[in-house]
């Protein structure tokens, strides 16, 4: 054994590559370490790249355990056992690319023909958009898209909306005050992980900036803040709306950035829209001469926020007043007996929010002067993945509204999905001084239509993303919602809908069986392939190129990835799938048509793509190289592409604009919509949720509050860093960290709940909503709210054809809602907490007892001995 | 903190007790031969018992070799063991039974055939030989208690009391074994009553060593009241109340005063004490744990 | 000479266990070994409740424990303060892992080699190459990276860390972070009571 050969592995003889991770849809900058011998033996975070500054989490760092994984598919497949279903072995019989192209495209362009809205696609990897536009080659608007189900759906269109962005964070660079509500970003989730939570740390460390979380549970976030506020689930907005209640009352506000970056002192009439004069220009009262004004008359003194006025006739007041008086039944005291958050921490923490953002201070930067601000209300998918998510999430922006904070450095700012070219703004002015608008940040929505177009309903939704679970409502009663064609194909790629999915898994099986034909593409065995007529396998990360930087914080540029070794299998990449499809289908045109407009290349001609010809995944990658800056792969090959965001595009790009304070484009919305429906005589107008629209958040109930009071507690989920949802479970080196922490190990109470239910840690369970059901073992802890029960996305995983995936007991969508009453009118964004009760049981139900489950692999960790079953 | 809300982690990744995991079953039929036959041969030695002493070397030479290796990662290369008396005590051990092996064949060649005068040594040789074999037989017999009462991780065994109770528990099962040997063999070396008497007061002692143990390690720290309560209410209570106590030091002790002289009850008590001593051997492995990483609180 | 050390930042840490992988990954651990843990600790009652993550990894103490017990020799200390462990002459006797009292070594267990990381008693190409450094039986236990600390590098654990809650450095040059943070921020060493003198130190 005198090897003198280096036993770790970065340091073996072999070369080091650049690359990006893609262990979850963000893209963190690598280095991987290929032996000579060509094996993957060490992926590191790419130093030289200063978004995640040469970090990985915890699954970037067991990528290569992805690549190896047995599991994977090695060709190509399709099912011999006809019998669909849970339990159901497909049965898999290898098959030939060409055998299988032929089928499926055989397959799909039977119901192509006959209707193209007989196909349901669902095309996720948000590190390709190429293949997620697809479908919009033949003009389907239709999708089964799992991604964005529960967390976008208001998100994106409020950030379109207020940043003209697709997301938003805070400034690590510059926040001293952060304020983190049911949002795991900086610590666990949500934007960039590995990056965020670099930047965060230093923030908190170097600078001392303060964190408070605002959650139900003692995430880790709320561990390393300097704060924890528990919150009774899904009352989020009614918080915000208290501190903004204490901050208007109590001027802590940023007047001077209200009336002049914002729309605050338009006036409003009765009926909420704008008061316009002929020429359509909107009315600002000037308090000094005390009469209305055009917006833009350049004799304006004072502009009033509040008050009450005449103009035109019309009663009217300024769009801050509006607020100031929903305001008026927010006060802390109130909005306590909704959230449990003591009425003195709420005004305590709207103080400490305004001294920190210390309104009046400036800061220059690269020679422009511009307001700081350093305190900012972060929050996501857990604080407004709400019925009312619109409302939510405006409400959140509200707060940050009110100490000027939006884009500004230290605040809270808009972050971009994708930049696609250097000189791009992606800001644009809109009318009467305002910015425009921008809800639809993945691309048009499909027009109105009655009978719909879309199997979703997303012909209703003008503001929104997509309400995938919607599929299933309309599934159950097509005729109510006048649908007069029956998917019967459904194309997945990269997609892990009856996971992702909320709804009872039976019915969601139902839906799966009454497909003619399902083709997937993934890389592993999941929930979804198990239905699959034909498995189309792709490459890994690591085998294949991409182009693309996803939602980066407070970076730019393009991150490459390139193959680290050749495919293990005999695999494509999703580029060669797609295309290939495409050239059977014959839709290769249209295809590279939608690619042009989508990917933004007709912004640089010579990078078009020609009409009749495919594409491999590096000349796409190629193209998008040179449409952020000119270079060609082999440029990325030796440079780190991404650089700290140009200021001029990162803080207040809208200079000189007005922003949104006020959604008047909320009753546009609505309205239109309104006309249409009648006129199209829609037969479910009246139950439409017209209430959901509003320009200004309101203090409106959500209805999970309102289901029957034998469901007395909360029951919620969460992301954590080690898990992607739930998909990395099944790598055993991510599998190895999460069974041994107790977050990810059993279905979460506080002890005092815990005691009152008659249950102790450990007790086997069955816990019900209104919807479904799931069953579990107990444990507790103190950092729980009382009303809460929280199931980590770890125990969610079903018997599937992968050994190293335990299944818990049953999944925690089950007991999600999935009805229109539980969706955002405004958004199609669905509720993504439920009312449960909980029932003591024996023993676990016979189903249950087969097979690995999570708590067989907890106990062998936790018992004496070795332990540890393989 | 309250002994409640001790958490046992397992190997979990969370600040808690964790348990022992390296010294299992093997290494304590290891310990068990090696004390067992070195207290044989040391009882026998005291009666100038052959008989017993061979049979207490071939004890510890046989079996707890065996389990020894069987528990060694790399028995090939189990010489190294011995390379470093100057600091570990395995290494000293494995000298004295090495020591004790040597010298005390030597003691039993010498009792049986008086090789010392025989060769005209003169009997101080063999007196330094048998001194040598009964002294190696001691350090064989506490070695062990002395290598765990090292660790300062593992409360339970952090104690002088270890290797004290290592030697009582090896008398006490020397002299049961040394009492059927020698009902057994024609040499009839040893006094009966006075074996029993003396395996009563043993036994009297190894519950007294037990008890300080508990005791010690209770109020030590929390590892070693996590150990405590293990073994008093926790999942090794009724191998350690039934087994240890009651078939080991009860039943025995009940036995022996009750019927005095009477064989059957003398087997059946030294299969008792057997028993619950290999019980002792292998629950304060199971017992064993670490303490818990200092709390950042 | 260089006296190696590590210090953790608990301020920063937040439990994300990439360390854990990144070691995994550097030092091809089989399933289930570990040369470090970021426990968790839970403390308070609800609504004044809070957690805290702690790193853990071999201390590299000066007055090892693990070295005493060592009966062959295998377990020493480099001249930089790093406690090795040489393969070649472990018996596996497991009495280091007995006398450690932060429970840092492990057993290379040739079963668990054989199953592999996917339990299918085959191994993946990177099992393959990376477990020839092991000769089953023997104990093992981290030793600061050493081969990269050779070649002036930071250890994988650290230079993965998200939050740079591990700082590697020379606790005998006063002006390295480590030190500098030592000094500054009060860093401790884990159970001190036990006099083992780690080269770890913690900050809070
Ligand atoms: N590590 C990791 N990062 C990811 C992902 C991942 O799976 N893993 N997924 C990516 C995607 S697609 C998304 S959408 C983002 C999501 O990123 P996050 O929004 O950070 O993720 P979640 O964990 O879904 O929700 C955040 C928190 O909300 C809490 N929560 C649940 N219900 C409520 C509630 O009613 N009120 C409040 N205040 N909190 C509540 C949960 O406890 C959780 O800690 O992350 C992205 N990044
Ligand atoms: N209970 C619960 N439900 C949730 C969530 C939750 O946190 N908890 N989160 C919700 C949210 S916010 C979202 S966005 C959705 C996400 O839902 P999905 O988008 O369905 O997310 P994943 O489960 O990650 O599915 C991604 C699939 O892509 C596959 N894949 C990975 N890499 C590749 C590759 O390179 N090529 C191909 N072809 N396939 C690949 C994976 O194997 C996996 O099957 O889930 C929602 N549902
Ligand atoms: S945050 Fe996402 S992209 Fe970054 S290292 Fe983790 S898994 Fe990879
Ligand atoms: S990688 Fe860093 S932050 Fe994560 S657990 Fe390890 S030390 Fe803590
Ligand atoms: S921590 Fe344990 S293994 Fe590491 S040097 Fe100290 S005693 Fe030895
Ligand atoms: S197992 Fe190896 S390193 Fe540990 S004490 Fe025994 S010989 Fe030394
Ligand atoms: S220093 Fe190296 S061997 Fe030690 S824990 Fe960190 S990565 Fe593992
Ligand atoms: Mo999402």
């Amino acid at each position: 054994m005198n090897d003198p050969q280096p036993v770790q592995n970065s340091l073996k003889s072999g070369r080091w590559i650049r690359s990006t991770c893609k262990m979850c849809l963000h893209s963190c900058g690598t280095r991987i370490h290929v032996t000579d011998d060509g094996i993957v033996n060490k992926i590191e975070g790419d130093p030289a790249n200063p978004s995640n500054n040469g970090k990985l989490c915890p699954k970037g760092n067991a990528a290569i355990m992805r690549h190896y994984d047995p599991n994977r598919f090695k060709q190509p497949m399709k099912r011999t056992n006809p019998k669909k279903g849970p339990g159901e072995d497909p049965m898999w019989e290898p098959i030939s690319w060409d055998e299988a192209f032929e089928i499926t495209a055989r397959e799909i362009k039977k119901s192509l023909d006959e209707d193209p809205r007989k196909i349901l696609p669902s095309l996720e990897d948000f590190q390709k958009f190429n293949i997620w536009v697809w479908p919009l080659a033949f003009g389907n608007f239709n999708c089964f898209q799992s991604g964005g189900t529960m967390c976008g759906g208001a998100y994106h269109p409020a950030n379109g909306y207020i940043h003209s962005a697709f997301a938003a964070a805070n400034d690590a660079k510059h926040c001293n005050y952060w304020i983190n509500n049911g949002t795991g970003d900086g610590f666990s989730s949500h934007l960039h992980a590995a990056a965020q939570s670099n930047w965060v740390a230093n923030a908190r460390i170097d600078r001392g900036m303060r964190c408070v979380t605002v959650e139900p549970r003692l995430s880790t976030s709320a561990a390393k803040s300097e704060e924890w506020i528990p919150i009774r689930p899904a009352t989020d907005r009614h918080f915000a709306l208290g501190l903004c209640h204490v901050m208007v009352n109590e001027n802590l506000v940023d007047y001077r950035f209200l009336r002049k970056d914002t729309n605050a002192p338009y006036l409003v009439g009765a009926d909420g829209y704008f008061v316009r004069n002929g020429e359509d220009k909107i009315y600002v009262w000037d308090s000094v001469e005390n009469r209305a004004k055009p917006w833009d008359d350049p004799t304006i003194q004072k502009l009033a926020l509040e008050g009450s006025f005449v103009v035109e006739g019309k009663e009217c007041k300024p769009a801050f007043q509006r607020f100031k008086d929903i305001l008026d039944e927010c006060s802390p005291e109130e909005m306590e007996t909704i959230t449990t958050v003591p009425a003195e921490t709420t005004r305590r923490i709207a103080r400490e929010f305004f001294k920190a953002a210390d309104v009046g201070a400036t800061i220059e930067i690269d020679g422009r002067t511009m307001p700081l601000r350093p305190a900012a209300y972060n929050y996501y998918r857990g604080a407004q993945g709400r019925k009312l998510g619109f409302q939510a999430n405006h409400a959140f922006k509200m707060v940050n509204f009110l100490i000027g904070n939006i884009d500004a450095p230290g605040g809270h700012l808009g972050v971009t999905l994708d930049d696609q070219w250097v000189d791009n703004s992606h800001v644009a002015p809109g009318e009467n001084g305002m910015m425009l608008p921008n809800p639809h940040q993945l691309g048009p929505v499909p027009p109105f239509a009655y009978p719909p177009n879309t199997f979703h309903l997303m012909d209703y939704f003008p503001v929104g993303v997509h309400p995938p679970h919607l599929n299933l409502q309309v599934f159950q009663d097509p005729e109510k919602y006048g649908i007069e064609f029956t998917p019967d194909v459904m194309v997945i790629c990269h997609s892990n809908p009856l996971w992702a999915m909320q709804g009872p898994r039976k019915e969601w099986f139902r839906f799966m069986a009454s497909m003619r034909f399902i083709v997937v593409s993934d890389i592993i065995p999941t929930e979804t392939t198990m239905w699959a007529d034909v498995i189309l396998p792709s490459h890994d990360a690591l085998e294949s190129w991409n182009m693309t930087m996803i939602e980066p914080p407070h970076t730019e540029g393009m991150c490459m990835r390139q193959p680290a070794t050749e495919p293990l299998y005999d695999t494509k990449s999703e580029e060669d799938i797609f295309y290939g499809l495409s050239e059977r289908l014959g839709i290769l045109e249209a295809y590279n048509g939608v690619l042009n407009m989508a990917q933004g290349l007709e912004h640089k001609p010579e990078l078009m793509l020609e009409p009749g010809r495919t594409y491999t995944d590096k000349e796409i990658a190629d193209r998008k190289g040179r449409l952020w800056n000119d270079k060609g792969i082999d440029w990325y090959i030796d440079n780190c592409a991404v650089t700290e965001r140009r200021p001029d595009k990162w803080y207040r790009p809208w200079e000189g604009m007005r922003l949104h304070f006020y959604i008047e484009d909320m009753l546009h919305q609505r309205d239109q919509l309104k006309e249409k429906m009648e006129d199209h005589n829609v037969p479910f107008r009246n139950e439409w949720y017209w209430d959901d629209y509003s320009p200004l958040p309101t203090k409106k109930l959500d209805p999970v509050h309102e289901e029957p009071e034998e469901y007395n507690l909360y029951g919620m989920f969460f992301k954590d860093i080690q898990l992607n949802f739930g998909e990395s479970i099944g790598n055993p080196w991510i599998n190895d960290i999460v069974y041994r922490d107790p977050v990810h190990i059993a279905l979460m109470l506080n002890p005092k709940t815990a005691a009152a239910e008659g249950l102790e840690a450990g007790d086997i369970v069955r816990v019900e909503s209104p919807y479904g059901k799931i069953y579990g073992r107990i444990g507790t802890a103190e950092g729980w709210h009382p009303d809460a029960l929280g199931v980590s996305n770890s125990l969610s995983r079903m018997n599937i054809k992968h050994k190293g995936v335990p299944h818990a007991g049953g999944h925690f969508n089950d007991m999600l809602p999935y009805d229109l009453r539980n969706t955002d009118a405004v958004t199609g964004q669905p509720e993504t907490v439920c009312r449960v009760k909980i029932i003591k049981l024996d023993d676990w139900p016979e189903g249950l007892k087969q097979g690995l489950t999570v708590y067989d692999l907890v106990d062998d960790i936790q018992k004496p001995g070795k332990g540890r079953r393989h | 903190m309250a002994i409640q809300e001790t958490k046992i982690v397992g190997d979990s990744f969370q600040v808690g007790v964790r348990f022992q995991r390296y010294w299992d079953t093997s290494m304590a039929n290891a310990f068990f031969c090696g004390e067992l036959g070195a207290g044989l041969f040391f009882i026998s030695y005291l009666f100038n018992f052959v008989s017993g002493m061979v049979a207490g070397m071939l004890i510890t030479g046989i079996f707890k070799t065996y389990f020894h290796m069987t528990h060694m990662g790399v028995p090939m290369k189990s010489w190294r063991a011995i390379l470093r008396p100057d600091r570990s005590w395995i290494s000293r051990g494995l000298m004295a039974i090495v020591f004790y092996l040597v010298f005390g064949i030597a003691h039993c060649l010498n009792l049986t055939f008086h090789l010392d005068t025989a060769w005209g040594l003169g009997s101080t040789v063999g007196y330094i030989v048998q001194l040598l074999a009964a002294f190696a037989a001691l350090v064989v017999m506490t070695y062990q208690g002395f290598a765990m009462s090292h660790s300062k991780a593992i409360s339970l065994w952090n104690t002088i009391l270890m290797p004290i109770s290592s030697l009582t528990y090896s008398l006490t099962g020397g002299a049961v074994l040394t009492m059927l040997l020698v009902n057994l063999s024609p040499e009839k070396a040893a006094n009966w009553e006075f074996l029993t008497g003396g395996i009563l007061l043993l036994l009297l002692i190894d519950a007294l060593v037990l008890v300080s143990l508990l005791y010690s390690a209770n109020k030590r720290s929390e590892g070693g009241r996590v150990s405590t309560l293990l073994l008093l209410t926790g999942i090794y209570r009724q191998a350690f109340l039934y087994l240890v106590v009651g078939a080991g030091l009860i039943l025995p002790a009940l036995l022996l005063w009750l019927l005095p002289g009477n064989f059957a009850a003398a087997l059946l008590a030294a299969v008792a004490i057997l028993a619950g001593y290999y019980g002792y051997r292998v629950l304060v492995f199971k017992a064993g744990v670490y303490e818990p990483m200092t709390s950042f609180r | 000479m260089a006296r190696y050390g590590m210090v953790f930042d608990l301020k920063r840490c937040i439990g994300c266990n990439a360390c854990v992988i990144g070691c995994k990954q550097e030092n091809s651990l089989p399933d289930g070994m570990f040369f470090t843990r970021t426990l968790s600790e839970e403390y308070g009652v609800y609504p004044a409740v809070n957690r805290v993550y702690i790193p853990t990894l071999c201390n590299h103490c000066e007055d090892a424990p693990c070295e005493k017990a060592c009966p062959s020799g295998a377990t020493y200390t480099r001249d930089d303060g790093i406690v090795m462990v040489d393969a070649d002459k472990c018996i596996g006797c497991s009495s280091c892992a007995i006398a450690c009292p932060y429970d840092q070594r492990s057993q290379i267990d040739k079963d668990l080699l054989s199953h592999g990381l996917f339990g299918t008693d085959e191994l993946t190409p990177f099992e393959e190459d990376g477990y020839k450094r092991f000769v089953p039986g023997t104990f093992t236990k981290c030793d600061f990276c050493s081969e990269r600390v050779d070649a002036g590098l930071d250890p994988a654990c650290v230079v993965t860390c998200p939050t740079d809650a591990r700082i590697f450095g020379d606790l005998d040059d006063p002006g390295s972070k480590a030190s500098t943070l030592i000094r500054e921020r009060n860093g401790k060493p884990p159970m001190p009571e036990l006099k083992t003198r780690p080269k770890v130190y913690y900050i809070d």
